[in-house]
């Protein structure tokens, strides 16, 4: 039965990179709109839009690596909203991304109504890499994946690199620590804030995108199913540091994948049960995190929330 | 000695209500360090604000190597060479000390070359000895290392002229010392230095020479070596005929309050009282003067239970209160007019009545129950209104657009009506208008009178001298004497405020 | 370019304008929606209120939707008031409706119909308030954050329901369907209005707005809160404790949305089934902060928003409008709210002139 066994590893663990990928874009896109101070709860909305505009982008055109862009883009355009409301008008931030969340349920419940239960003709194509998918064990497993999965992989990268690396890495934990420092320094706090809220917004699109196109797809209302919740609890698992956003995506994709795994094999646990299993871990996730953080230097971004204006002395 | 790198002429700067410079003239020499001397509100901070481009003058013309240049930010100062280290530093304490001085520079790309970044860094950090790893977290630096960062950013930028504002007020005498040995140097090496204090041996230990301000005039530049300590304090203060309020004779009752040795850190983990010790007995205003920031407010804080006492006990009535509860220290007896009115002394978007209730909101006749009286409420504020002359624009009014005076006003009446037997006052007419000032000393003369033990805290020396029975002087977190009312000499304890005459002369207790 | 400028007082004219134009520019942006896909937004806006309020039925079906809106939107209230954010009214409801199906089905031969009924209506209340215990407690020790804890809850809530019903719940003779068997008459909510769905968690939701309103107006615990809400440093010095405050009002908070979870299942369904409308417990987030976080409002904004529910599910059969619609416009009400209150506290200057 062995070779059966370790087949099914194989499996599981692709597709938990697959089911991970999908959270690992929103998580890395709030980190950074997080770190520059602004908190966006809007994710499942901007998820959702994402995933319609990608859809049925691929679906009128055909062409998928077009659709995935147009989903990104989408998202990040509905993420303005927020901005605008947030940095400029200094709204009040929970509210304004919880509304944007249902303007994102509402908007894609509205006009995907003609692409419900449409399916793609062509998905994300799985593209073998030479050379690296054969290491033993994490060679299939990484390596076989399509490009968004290797997008996500130089994501993780590139945005460690850019927040500790770079300059504009400065500015931006600067501006989420102390945004008055910041100010004093000469940094732009507003343009700082509206652009990392800009990109928290295409990367959660991007998430959406590749929802529709790569791992389910098809349309259906709330497709999403509460993934942008879950980004957002990841992003405290993930110490707003870019590089442990896996952890928390792949160990939701995981659980998400054996849950799967076992009501297609059929087994006694109930499937209600089993669905729960990532939403339970993941609040295990939170407590645990909320505790690791105690000690303040490495923790939430002191500005998180609170809109900036310079005051006249 | 040498050139003149900076010149002001005729700065005069109003803000609503106060003249905080009026015609100041003041030129600064290369490779001196020049010292801003004045009390709180002689118009230093404004004056320092200037040249840092965070205000514009009304009035008046600054010039630069001899060329008149207008400052209009930040940002315009350092492109002049000028470098200001504040009191309150702008660093990012999850950040490294590279990070912070890379922090908005112009010059740098997109990559940072952290390499040739740190390694300037190290050399000003050694040609100073400034002993600074570019590599650190601010977090992990002590006060005085952080302030040595903010001259690191400075210097990194260009500075030709640095500005420190009172920057002793968190630092240890070591770390003082340490300061000192590096400004000497700097000036050797040809910069310029303006120094913001008002403690007299500090300034007579590192200046060249001492710019005196007084309530916004100048009150003369000195060169230090032709001055004394006691000449300075004397141009400091300033020898006013203070008129004194109507003042019946002292009838001290019980000891009320009673301090012993106490000891507690302030909010950057620094040692901020030292060993207080300290009692008032009913019936007197004891009058504790002193610049800010040495140790006052945190004296307060601990007195009325919102600061831990990491030592050293607080007496009330006879009875240890030492780090009790705010609500069971208030239920005791005292009550506590805060430094600032907005942030601590009231909720500005409630109501002048609701906030007016908030010492009393749970006890009858304003409590019923489960449930608030407010027709009592309203009857209770009205009495306030009436007796305290407070002004309301509107009934329900948001409390925010009260007034300074009228908001101090209710405070004032809220705590005093509750009948305490210890009140604590600390900076009570601070920003307030004249009236509203008078009205204020009046009404806490009216409670000593009843027998009431006030600690009156303030860095008005006047208002002080105008209504304590006693008074004494802290000094970086001790009290460095106390002198009874009739014995006291304004220029000695202009003298103690700035911290000479560390040895008081005690008279009656 | 857009500068901001204190203002000297409140301009209260701009408080009430301000909301009235967001719902008119709200309603607008779901126009413009409509407009593109091709339907008359003014045809789709007459019959949306037709369908809402045209017949003594529909007006009554408001009435019904505006029940667990009024229910829930005004314990939402007392916790956003001190800046708690509950968001998991969804899950408390569910909880809620969950205790009250056990005596259901459980009990209805054993208890008459008053006690059956009290003793669901206290289930109820307790199942959603325990619910909500979890994420206070959890706030109160270990400052976990209260958006998250609850929004997961609200997912676990619902797939206890699930286990429920497609487990040991379901009733053997509904074909496999994931339903209880229908409730029995004396677990039955009566019925206010005849002819009408209109059953007595009407009464409930008036009184717990009236009931609410006074402990915010004239109780301790209600100034206290409200203290909190807009000075947690004077509320600590004043010796508030907030731990407390934060906890009782969440009890109350998840207690309504309980309540509101129960008397749906036991006013309207008559069963417990998965789809028990569990969303009012969002959308009744955006009736606490239409209203202004006023009770009083609540209940008028409540029987707005069911409005417009309803008569949006009545176009979706009869013009094919997708029921997103009724997102869109709350959404769009919201954001234009949200943005628009900056005006009540600051003046405009565009380029140095003075817009407002």
């Amino acid at each position: 039965m062995r070779p059966d066994a370790y087949s099914i590893i194989i499996i599981l663990l692709t597709a938990t990179v697959e089911s991970g990928t999908i959270l690992l874009f929103p998580i890395i896109g709030e980190i950074f709109t997080q770190r520059s101070g602004i908190l966006n709860l809007g994710i499942e909305g901007m998820m959702i839009i994402g995933a319609l505009a990608g859809f049925a982008t691929a679906f009128i055109t055909g062409k998928i690596y077009l659709a995935f862009f147009m989903g990104m883009l989408a998202g990040g355009l509905a993420s303005l909203i927020h901005a605008f409301i947030s940095i400029t008008l200094r709204g009040n931030q929970v509210v304004s991304g919880l509304a944007l969340t249902i303007f994102g349920l509402g908007v894609t419940n509205f006009y995907g109504q003609k692409f419900v239960n449409l399916q793609l003709a062509h998905t994300l194509p799985k593209v073998i890499i030479p050379g690296l998918s054969r290491i033993p064990f994490f060679g299939p497993i990484l390596f076989k994946q399509d490009y968004i999965v290797y997008l996500s992989y130089i994501l993780v990268i590139v945005t460690w690199f850019i927040l500790y690396k770079t300059k504009v890495g400065v500015h931006l934990r600067a501006v989420g620590q102390n945004a008055e420092a910041a100010d004093a320094m000469g940094v732009d706090v507003y343009k700082v804030r509206y652009f990392w809220t800009f990109f928290g917004g295409l990367m959660a699109g991007a998430g959406g995108a590749y929802l529709t196109l790569g791992y389910t797809p098809f349309w259906l209302d709330s497709i999403t199913a509460g993934r942008g919740w879950v980004a957002i609890a990841l992003v405290i698992f993930a110490m707003w540091n870019p590089l442990y956003a896996f952890v928390g995506a792949y160990l939701f994709g995981g659980i998400n994948a054996l849950q799967f795994q076992l009501q297609a094999i059929g087994t006694t646990i109930p499937s209600s049960l089993l669905s729960m299993q990532p939403y339970f871990l993941t609040f295990i996730l939170i407590i645990v995190a909320t505790l690791l953080v105690k000690a303040k230097h490495i923790g939430v971004p002191k500005e998180l929330g609170i809109p900036y204006a310079r005051e006249e002395k | 000695m040498s050139e003149v790198i900076l010149q002001a002429k005729n700065i005069t700067k109003h803000f609503p209500g106060v003249l905080a410079n009026d015609n100041i003239n003041f030129d600064l020499r290369k490779g001196e360090i020049h010292t801003f001397l004045g009390e709180n509100g002689a118009g230093k901070t404004t004056l320092m604000n200037i040249l840092d481009g965070i205000y514009y003058p009304d009035g008046g013309e600054i010039y630069l190597d001899g060329k008149r240049v207008d400052i209009n930010s930040p940002l315009e100062a350092t492109k002049n060479g000028i470098g200001m280290i504040h009191q309150h530093f702008m660093l990012v304490d999850t950040l490294t000390v590279l990070e912070n001085v890379v922090l908005g520079l112009q010059s740098q790309g997109f990559y940072l070359n952290k390499k040739e970044i740190a390694k300037r860094i190290e050399e000003i950090s050694k040609n100073y000895n400034l002993d600074i790893n570019p590599y650190v977290k601010i977090w992990q630096l002590s006060v005085g290392e952080q302030q040595r960062v903010e001259i690191i950013k400075a210097l990194f930028k260009g500075a030709k002229i640095l500005i420190l504002d009172e920057p002793t007020a968190v630092l240890t005498p070591q770390e003082s010392n340490t300061l000192f040995k590096i400004l000497k140097r700097m000036a050797r090496e040809d910069k310029s230095i303006i120094f913001i204090s008002h403690k007299l041996d500090e300034v007579m230990k590192i200046s060249d020479r001492i710019t005196v301000l007084r309530k916004g005039k100048l009150a003369g530049t000195v060169n230090t070596k032709e001055i004394n300590q006691k000449e300075l304090a004397k141009m400091m203060v300033g020898r006013e005929v203070l008129f004194k309020l109507d003042r019946k004779p002292l009838n001290r009752k019980v000891e009320i309050l009673k301090i012993e040795n106490l000891e507690t850190y302030n909010d950057k983990g620094i040692k901020i009282l030292k060993g207080i010790n300290l009692t008032i007995h009913g019936g007197e205003i004891f009058g504790l003067a002193g610049v800010s920031g040495n140790g006052q407010k945190e004296l307060a804080e601990v007195i009325v239970g919102l600061r831990r006492a990491t030592r050293g006990k607080v007496c009330i009535k006879g009875e240890d209160v030492t780090n009790f509860h705010p609500k069971v220290i208030t239920k005791e007896g005292t009550n506590y007019i805060p430094p600032d009115r907005l942030k601590v002394g009231v909720v500005p978007n409630l109501s002048s009545v609701e906030n007016a209730i908030l010492r009393r909101y749970d006890r009858k006749p304003i409590s019923r129950g489960i449930f608030l009286d407010y027709e009592e409420a309203d009857k209770y504020t009205r009495e306030l209104i009436k007796q305290f002359n407070i002004v309301v624009p509107r009934e329900n009014a948001p409390v925010k657009f009260l007034s300074g005076g009228n908001l101090q006003k209710l405070i004032l009446a809220r705590e005093i009506k509750e009948e305490p037997a210890l009140l604590i006052a600390v900076h009570p007419s601070r920003g307030l208008d004249v009236g509203a000032t008078e009205f204020i000393r009046k009404k806490l003369l009216e409670e000593r009178d009843k027998g009431v033990a006030i600690l009156l805290i303030s860095e008005d020396l006047e208002e002080v001298l105008m209504i304590s029975d006693r008074i004494g002087v802290i000094y970086e977190g001790e009290i460095v004497g106390i002198v009874d009312i009739d014995l006291a000499n304004i220029n000695k304890i202009g003298l103690m405020m700035a911290g000479v005459h560390k040895n008081p002369l005690v008279k009656g207790e | 370019m857009l500068r901001f400028e204190k203002r000297e007082k409140i301009s209260v004219q701009l408080r009430i304008l301000i909301p009235l134009i967001s719902i008119l520019l709200g309603v607008l942006v779901g126009g413009i929606a409509v407009m593109f896909s091709h339907v008359n937004p003014l045809t789709v806006y007459k019959a949306i209120f037709i369908g809402a309020f045209g017949s003594t039925y529909v007006f009554s079906e408001t009435i019904v939707v505006a029940i667990p809106l009024l229910l829930i939107s005004v314990g939402l209230i007392l916790v956003f008031k001190m800046n708690y954010w509950n968001i998991g009214a969804y899950g408390q409801y569910i909880i809620g409706a969950i205790f009250g199906t056990y005596f259901a089905l459980n009990s209805a031969e054993t208890m008459s119909r008053p006690i059956l009924l009290t003793v669901m209506c206290i289930a109820g209340i307790v199942g959603g308030a325990l619910w909500a215990l979890i994420p206070a407690t959890l706030k109160a020790y270990w400052k976990v954050n209260e958006v998250i804890s609850t929004i997961l809850l609200n997912y676990i809530a619902l797939y206890i329901l699930k286990f429920l019903m497609y487990g040991p719940w379901r009733n053997p003779q509904n074909f496999g369907f994931p339903l209880t068997k229908t409730f029995d008459l004396n677990a039955q909510l009566p019925k206010l209005v005849m002819r009408t769905r209109i059953h007595l968690g009407l009464i409930f939701g008036i009184i717990m707005a009236i009931i609410i309103w006074i402990i915010i107006k004239k109780t301790k615990f209600g100034y206290e809160i409200r203290v909190i809400g807009e000075n947690e440093i004077a509320a600590r010095y004043t010796g508030i404790n907030i731990e407390k405050n934060i906890t009782i009002a969440m009890i109350i908070s998840g207690g309504l949305a309980g309540l509101a979870g129960m008397v749906q299942i036991s006013g309207i369904i008559h069963m417990l089934q998965i789809e028990i409308n569990p969303d009012y417990g969002y959308t009744a987030i955006i009736v606490a902060w239409l209203s202004g976080l006023n009770p009083l409002t609540a209940m008028i904004v409540s029987f707005f928003l069911g409005g417009l529910f309803v008569g949006a599910s009545q176009i979706q059969i009869t013009m094919k409008v997708p029921i997103g619609i009724v997102g869109l416009i709350e959404s769009s009400i919201l954001f234009f709210l949200l943005g628009g209150v900056i005006l009540t506290n600051y003046k405009l200057y565009y380029k140095g002139r003075k817009i407002i």
